[in-house]
This record gives C-alpha cells, sequence and structure tokens, in this order.
C-alpha cells in the first residue's frame, strides 16, 4: 500500500502518495486523475521508488489560485523535487501529465534521469486540432480517450454524491484554467521540444482520438532529439491505464538501458 | 411601477439538434426571414414606445437561436434614432467576452450622448454557453468581469488619460471620446442568475438587480439577500433596483391567453434554452461555494420544464388582463419589484402589436402610481 503523504511545496499543499524502492521515478497523472494508485503505479514500484502527486485542484490537492500557466506547474514540480532532495529522477507523465513533464524537461533535463511520455498533448500539431473536451459529456470522453472502456471504471467516480461532483468540477477547473485556450497546447512549447537533453521514451496508443497517433505521436517523436516512440496496439489515449503491464514493463526496460540512474 | 419592454429577438424554429446553443448550425438561419424578423421586432419596440411603455430592452447572446442579438449596442443605436422617450436598457455587453472591454465604454458613451442620456448600461458575464462560443476562459470569468466593469465606470468617470494595468486588461491611455451625458454615468443595471457573489457586487454600488425567467419562490430569495446586503452597506434598496423580467400572454380570457402562452412561451424554455448538458456548466465559471449551493436544489433543466410546473413556479404570467393584473400584483406588492422588464409574444407580428396594446390600454393604467418618478435618480450609480 502506497503511503500518503502531505508537504507543502512553497506554501501550496501538495498529496502525494508514494511507494516502492529504488531510484526515484515522479509520475505526473493525466486530466481527471490524482489520488488513485492504480495497476500501473503498483508495476512501477517494484523496480522504483514513486512519487506520485496530485496535481492542484485534483484528488486531495487543494486549488492553487497563483497557477496560470502550465510551465507554473513545471515550476511547482521542480520544486517539488527540491523540497523532496531528488538531484535527479526518472520523469513519466501520462496525457495532461505529459504535457508539464514535457515542459519540465525543456528547463531543466538536467534534472532528469530519463523521462517518458505517454500520450501526451501540449504542442501545436500541423493538421490536427484537438477535439474539445470541455464540451463532452461522460460517453462522449469515455469513447474519445479510451480504446478499451473498461479501463475507464479505474477512473469512474465513485459515486454522484455533492462531494463526488465539487472535486470534479474543481478538477475541470484546474485544467480548464490552463488549457481551455488555447485548448490543451502551449503555442512556444513545440519548438522548445529540441532543448530537451535526456533520454526520452514516447508511448502512444495505436487507437487514441483525443491525439492521434499519426500526426501527433509522430509530431512528438521528430521534434524531440534521439527520442524512441513505442505504440501500444490495444490502446487509445491512455496505454498507461489500458495495457499497464506492457507500458510498465517499457518504462522499466527503457530506464534500465538508457536512463541515466539505475 | 416602471414598464421595460424586453425583446430576444429569437429565430423561432423546431429542430431535432440536441443543443440550441453553440452548435446549432447556422445552416438554419435564413437571412431574407431574418430581414423580415429584424424589423418586425425593431417595429414592436418602437412602437412599445407610442404605447406608454418606460424603456426599451436589448441584450447580447451568441450562435444560437433563442436571441439572435450578438451586438446588442447595434440594435440600440438603432432604436436611438427611432425613439424619443424611452430609456433604452442594454441588458447588457457582456463584460468578459470582450477581448477589448474599453469599446464598450466608448459605445455607450456614444449611446448615450447621441440619446440625449437615455441609455441604461447592463453588465454581465454572459451565460455559460457563451464562453464556448467565445472561447474566453471561464475560470477568468469573474475577474474579468469586475476588471472590465472597473475599467468602464473609470473611463466614463475619470478625467482621460490615465493608465490602467489590470491582470487581463492593460492601456497605457484611457481617454474615450465621447464621454458620457449622464452624471456621474449612465446607470447600470446587474442581470444575473442569482449568485451570491454578483448580488454583494451590485448591492454595494447601487446597481439594480435583475432576475430573468426565474422561479417566483427564487426571486424573492435573492430578493431578500439583495436588500440585507444593501441595509449591510448602510442603505435601504429602491425598489427601483429590483427588477424582473417574466414573461407575459394576455388575451381577452385566460383559456385563449393560455393556449398561446403554451405554444410560444415554452418555446423559449423547451426549445430556445435547449443545451448540450456541458454547455450549462463549464469549468470555472462559477464559485464553488455557488456550485454547492445549486446541487443542493439543483435546478430543472428548462427544456425539461413542463407547461403546468412553469405556471405553478410562476415562471410566466398569462391571462385575461384583469387575471395577469391579479398576477402582476403579487410582483409589485408582494416582491415589491419596481420595474417590470417582459416582453410579449403572439402567434404572429400583428397579433404581438395587437397583446402589447391590450397590456397597454387593461393592465399598465392600474400600476401607474409612480408615473411621474423618474425610477433613474440616485439608482444604478
Amino acid at each position: 500500500m502506497p503511503a500518503l503523504r502531505e508537504l507543502s511545496i512553497r506554501g501550496t499543499l501538495v498529496h502525494m502518495l508514494q511507494d516502492g524502492a529504488g531510484s526515484p521515478l515522479l509520475f505526473l497523472h493525466g486530466a481527471g486523475g490524482g489520488g488513485r494508485w492504480l495497476d500501473f503505479q503498483t508495476q512501477l514500484a517494484k523496480a522504483f521508488s514513486v512519487y506520485s502527486p496530485s496535481h492542484p485542484g485534483h484528488g486531495g490537492s487543494p486549488a492553487a489560485e497563483w497557477i496560470e500557466h502550465v510551465s507554473d506547474l513545471a515550476f511547482h514540480y521542480l520544486d517539488l523535487l527540491d523540497a523532496l532532495e531528488l538531484e535527479r529522477a526518472h520523469l513519466v507523465g501520462a496525457s495532461f501529465g505529459g504535457w508539464i513533464a514535457a515542459e519540465i524537461a525543456t528547463m531543466a533535463s538536467h534534472r532528469l534521469a530519463s523521462l517518458v511520455l505517454i500520450d501526451p498533448v501540449g504542442i501545436r500539431v500541423d493538421g490536427w486540432i484537438y477535439p474539445f473536451l470541455f464540451a463532452m459529456d461522460i460517453p462522449e470522453i469515455v469513447t474519445t480517450v479510451f480504446h478499451n472502456p473498461m479501463a475507464a471504471l479505474a477512473l469512474a467516480p465513485p459515486d454522484q454524491s455533492a462531494e463526488t461532483l465539487a472535486l470534479q468540477y474543481r478538477q475541470g477547473t484546474a485544467i480548464a484554467r490552463v488549457a481551455w485556450n488555447p485548448h490543451l497546447y502551449d503555442p512556444l512549447l513545440r519548438r522548445r521540444l529540441g532543448r530537451i537533453a535526456t533520454p526520452t521514451l514516447v508511448c502512444w496508443g495505436a487507437h487514441d482520438r483525443l491525439a492521434p497517433l499519426a500526426p501527433c505521436g509522430e509530431t512528438w517523436a521528430r521534434e524531440i532529439p534521439g527520442a524512441r516512440l513505442r505504440v501500444f496496439a490495444d490502446s487509445g489515449h491512455v496505454p498507461h491505464l489500458e495495457e499497464p503491464d506492457a507500458v510498465a514493463t517499457a518504462v522499466r526496460e527503457f530506464c534500465r538501458l538508457h536512463g541515466g540512474l539505475r | 411601477m416602471k414598464f421595460y419592454y424586453f425583446h430576444l429577438m429569437p429565430y423561432i424554429i423546431d429542430h431535432d439538434e440536441p443543443s440550441s446553443w453553440v452548435t446549432l448550425s447556422n445552416r438554419h438561419y435564413d437571412p431574407a426571414l431574418g430581414h423580415t424578423l429584424y424589423n418586425q421586432y425593431l417595429d414592436q419596440l418602437e412602437a412599445a414606445e407610442r404605447l406608454g411603455w418606460d424603456g426599451l430592452c436589448v441584450n447580447e447572446h451568441h450562435q444560437n437561436c433563442y436571441g439572435t442579438m450578438p451586438s446588442p449596442n447595434v440594435m440600440a443605436a438603432m432604436l436611438v434614432r427611432r425613439t424619443s422617450r424611452a430609456k433604452i436598457a442594454i441588458l447588457g455587453n457582456g463584460l468578459p467576452l470582450r477581448e477589448n472591454p474599453l469599446r464598450i465604454a466608448e459605445e455607450i458613451a456614444m449611446l448615450d450622448v447621441a440619446s440625449g442620456g437615455r441609455v441604461i448600461s447592463g453588465f454581465v458575464r454572459g451565460i455559460s454557453a457563451e464562453y464556448f462560443s467565445t472561447a474566453v476562459n471561464p475560470t477568468h470569468s469573474r475577474e474579468r468581469f469586475y476588471e472590465a466593469a472597473e475599467l468602464i465606470l473609470r473611463a466614463w468617470t475619470e478625467e482621460g488619460p490615465f493608465p490602467f494595468d489590470g491582470r487581463y486588461y492593460r492601456y497605457p491611455y484611457v481617454n474615450p471620446w465621447p464621454r458620457p451625458l449622464q452624471k456621474p454615468h449612465p446607470p447600470v443595471w446587474c442581470p444575473s442568475q442569482g449568485s451570491s457573489e454578483t448580488v454583494e457586487w451590485a448591492a454595494k454600488r447601487r446597481f439594480p438587480y435583475l432576475m430573468v425567467f426565474t422561479p417566483i419562490t427564487r426571486i424573492a430569495q435573492i430578493y431578500g439577500e439583495y436588500r440585507e446586503a444593501c441595509e449591510r452597506h448602510g442603505y435601504q434598496a429602491s425598489r427601483y433596483q429590483l427588477t424582473v423580467n417574466v414573461p407575459i400572454v394576455v388575451a381577452e380570457n385566460d383559456a385563449k391567453a393560455r393556449a398561446l402562452a403554451e405554444k410560444h412561451v415554452m418555446w423559449v424554455f423547451n426549445v430556445g434554452l435547449r443545451m448540450h448538458p456541458p454547455f450549462w456548466r463549464p469549468p470555472g465559471y462559477m464559485t464553488e461555494a455557488s456550485l454547492r449551493r445549486l446541487l443542493a436544489n439543483p435546478p430543472k433543466p428548462p427544456s425539461e420544464l413542463g407547461f403546468e410546473e412553469a405556471d405553478r413556479e410562476g415562471y410566466l404570467i398569462y391571462g385575461s388582463p384583469a387575471t395577469v393584473r391579479d398576477k402582476l400584483r403579487v410582483f409589485s406588492d408582494e416582491l415589491k419589484a419596481g420595474i417590470l422588464c417582459s416582453g410579449m409574444t403572439g402567434p404572429s407580428h400583428e397579433q404581438t402589436l395587437e397583446m402589447m396594446q391590450l397590456f397597454a390600454e387593461q393592465v399598465m393604467p392600474h400600476f401607474r402610481e409612480d408615473a411621474r418618478v423618474d425610477e433613474t435618480v440616485g439608482v444604478g450609480r
């Protein structure tokens, strides 16, 4: 069972789940995630010391009004690495968390032993406009995000209580604050990806309908110097939820062979 | 009581699409029919002045068939030159929806000067769906509203030029020509849906509060909160700060009025306000406190409102002139609303004009004890 830690990072309260032993790995969850320890993290914790914080406004972390841009979240997690006294760590980010992870890598690759991006959003891709997530009801979100809808059950809300609905609203608000317009990207990020100087694995679900492999995954793999692209045949936008064992294995192998830390 | 004639300028159609807002394809819009409708609607507003209404109201909505006035200031400009007495109430401009809200200060000042000081300026955030149509970030809505309002009020009242350096709006030179005619500025009204934050904001500034298409018990509750807030700020609310918009249908007898209301007023709720559910609740548009208040007593979507329920809850007024008078007494005597901002909906342009005449002759005169009072003195500024 992971331990729940509460930290104050330069005045911002963070709820973080932590488990496992080995070299440190920071996992950044996607929109609507947070506060959960799923199969993917369990698998990673067999090889790494996994740190899994909830973004401000997600899970048990309260909203942080000062966050206006995704780069604010990137600095927030660099502050977290400082607070944890982790000079270097493996960084894994999925979807929205992949966007934050990429921003971090453009700023401070020297703090990263490796970078794994799982179907990230965050860049403008020629020939693709992300479907407008905030206008989707739950069934539309499930069909857009998941190739295997059964995997969505892991993120299903426990009930429809006011508390649960308020949390969902707070999470949506935290994402919308930084991702409503431009929708799901930072216009400055794509050019900056060329700065990333840490071994990078780009994981992609073959059936991603939010950010399809072609052109999105291919663009990411092309823009990050030396990045490897690994496609997961039975996944949509969230392979770490749809094929958790396969993705965790790929992360472990990549970090063992290429990562700057054992 | 004062009477303002409120027009939505709807494009009345039946359609099977899931939303009348944002995504209802504009292939449904026939500009030739639109030409006829705009002119009939403007004729109705001009007729309202002749028939004795005190004010004429226009409003802003985007990408829908419910109300086809994306720019209320354009409609107000047409009314300015075709009327001479009535107030022209723009209810209102969606402040956060503008990238350059100084433009609102300029346009309202133009209208105020050209009309000889007849303009009332509504400040609104725009309803939830507008944030999908304009792509403005709804999580910034409230702060942009307050900041734009401050900018506009300062632009109207302080000698320019001065710099303005806000979080969302920044100008090295604020110095609009023209300045408004009314002093210190045109009255400001706040049409709203009853969020506690807006009630407080409006009460503090003596800005009238307008409840639109709201059940009568909720109006009573929000009026109570508004009056309390006014007292907290050290004054008693004038009755002209309490304004209501309730659709009205009047006919020779109750049965005829009911038939018209069932068809035409219910179109507004059941079709005009049909909305894909996510459009009702964009993230961050309301505070978490307001959300929790809403969840404690969730309102029914207007598209699911039945006529019996709408009637029972006081969403509309219909009947013979005598019945309408009785129902209006609840608003004037019990809720003590000072201004009624309502439109009439008939089955045709001609029948709407007849309905307006019936109302003007057989209802309005019974509520005119304050005929000589200027409702804007000390109110809205």
